[in-house]
Formats: C-alpha cells, structure tokens, sequence
C-alpha cells in the first residue's frame, strides 16, 4: 500500500516522526510544511514541501490546499496518516474524496479538547487516536492507546 | 552550564532579557550558555548565539546540568528523553510572540505531573530557578510503540481486506 504521512514542520513533526518507522515495508511519502525539514524526512520515501499555513491566512490556506491536491491526486495514497495540524487536516479531507483511509493522531498538546484540525477530521477518520484517556472518554469514536511524547 | 534555547522560529525578549537580569539580581550565578535566535536582546552577563547546527545543539543540551526553554514541543521532548531537568516560559499571544496560546495546557499538565518546571511570567521565572538546581524531573512514560503498532494492525486489516498488492 502507499502511505503518506503529513505533518506542520515543528511539534505536529517531532511526534509524527515517532511512528513512521515501524511502517516500513509499505511504500511511504511525506507531506510537511517547510524546507528545513526536508533533508532529515528523505529517509522515509519522497518529501513535498507544501508551506506554512493556518486559519489566520487565508491565501495561504488556498495554496496549500491547491499544493495538496496537486500531490494527492499524482501520488494516489491508498491511506493518509496525520498528526496536525492544517496542511494534515487539508490532505486528509482531500485523501478521503479520492478513496483513502484516514487515521489521525492528535497532537499532546490538546490536554483539555481536540485540536481544531482534529474536531473536523473526526468526522471522516478510519481510525482516530487521542493522547490522553480523558479526551476519548469525552469524544465518541477516538482511541486511547497510549502517547508519543 | 545551563543551556538557553529559545528555538529558531521567534524571538523570545522576555525570556532573554529576564535571565539577564537575575544575574544582576544575584538569584543566577550558573554559567549560562544561549541559542537565542532572532532576539533583538543581547545578554551582558553570558554566552549566546543565534543558531547552532543540530551537533552543537546536541552537544550543549547533553552536557548541560540544566535546561531552559521557551515552552516548545521539541525542547520538552528532547529533555525528557535525556531526564534534564527543565524550567520553561511559555510564549504570549498578548506579547505577539506566538499566534496562539496552544502551548500552554501540555506545559501546565506536565508541570502537574512533575516532568518539567512552568514559569508563567518573569517573577514566576526568578523562584523556578532557585527550584530548577535541585529539581530531579518525573520520566514520562511514553510509548509510542504501542501507537505504532495499533496504526499497523489497522494496516494489516486494511491490507487483507484489499487482497495482496
């Protein structure tokens, strides 16, 4: 199968970065935010660079939305993995409408409710893991299994 | 030494600035050692610069007796991996030094449970690290493994279910 995984440069990275590896043996590629991330991503399959984006600007919510479904729609994922925040939320809803599964990990920074990103992409997710008990507990159809960070 | 970094991405004055100060306060007489980034601010009392390569940064960090940080995802991780103990300031959305306050919860929850120091403001910051010197963190028990393979199992289900590629 192909994957591709998607995260924001920075925090939404660091945890990605924590279950890409035992994914190995199925054909994996990355979408994430910024350049200077690229070069430690190549060991996991090709890197696309889609840029900064956020609820704040608008412009550039469109282009990477424009980016995304460029990518998607060449690479063809048979599943999305994301762990936040925009640019996942973005590829994941995209990923779905072209035939995708789509599993999703928020973030730990989301203690006492779900990420933005998150609070939309439940409603489409195949499988959606939380890093907090509680926060399954408070939301239908979200796992807790345990935490990255 | 203890090691400063504020991230690359922002400024962060206040944090800078106030760790300065309490040299001249007396309260912190360490050797400090400084990745400050795009701080306007330059301390007068010890070392810093603006960025270092991922080996220098590494190599600050592990020798380092202590660590203080602005509340960033990377610096709490990486001290906790490396059971430092850690003192952190948030970033202010009021200051403009962060769009949101979105790292806030995940410091004060893991300050409750004693992995990491929080200091919520300059004076906060001044008792912390008088408390940071003999502060021996909590190890987090993450297990990210266990993620990992429920991430897999939902693949390997997925994979049968497709019939092989």
């Amino acid at each position: 199968m192909r994957i591709c995984f998607v995260a924001s440069a920075g925090g939404h990275l660091t945890q990605l970065l924590k279950i890409v590896q035992p994914v190995a043996g199925h054909e994996t590629f990355v979408i994430t935010t910024s350049e200077a991330v690229r070069e430690n991503l190549q060991r996991f399959g090709a890197v696309y660079v889609v840029g900064e984006c956020n609820r704040q600007h608008g412009g550039r919510v469109i282009r990477v939305f424009v980016r995304c479904l460029g990518i998607l729609r060449r690479t063809r994922p048979d599943v999305i993995v994301s762990t936040g925040a925009a640019a996942g939320c973005i590829c994941c809803f995209l990923g779905k409408l072209m035939g995708a599964r789509v599993v999703w990990v928020d973030s730990i920074t989301n203690v006492e409710r779900l990420s933005l990103s998150g609070r939309m992409v439940r409603w489409i997710a195949d499988l959606f893991l939380v890093q907090w008990p509680e926060l399954a507990r408070k939301y239908r159809g979200t796992e807790y299994v345990g935490t990255l960070v | 030494m203890i090691f400063l970094t504020v991230g690359t991405q922002f400024p962060f004055d206040r944090l800078v600035k106030t760790i300065d100060q309490l040299f001249d306060d007396g309260v912190m007489y360490d050797e400090v050692f400084g990745q400050i980034g795009e701080t306007a601010y330059r301390p007068r009392n010890f070392e810093a610069v603006v960025s270092l390569d991922k080996t220098a940064f590494d190599e600050r960090f592990c020798r380092a007796a202590a660590i203080i940080s602005h509340a960033g995802m990377g610096a709490i991780t990486m001290a906790l991996d490396h059971g430092k103990p850690l003192v952190v300031m948030p970033r202010r959305r009021k200051y403009k030094e962060v769009v949101n306050n979105h790292q806030d919860e995940l410091a004060e929850r893991f300050e409750a449970l004693g992995h990491i120091l929080l200091a919520r403001d300059e004076t906060q910051l001044r008792s912390k690290i008088e408390q940071l010197r003999s502060f021996v963190p909590q190890p987090r028990q993450a297990d990210p493994e266990t993620v990992a393979r429920k991430i897999c199992h939902f693949l390997e289900v997925l994979q049968g279910a497709k019939g092989p590629p």
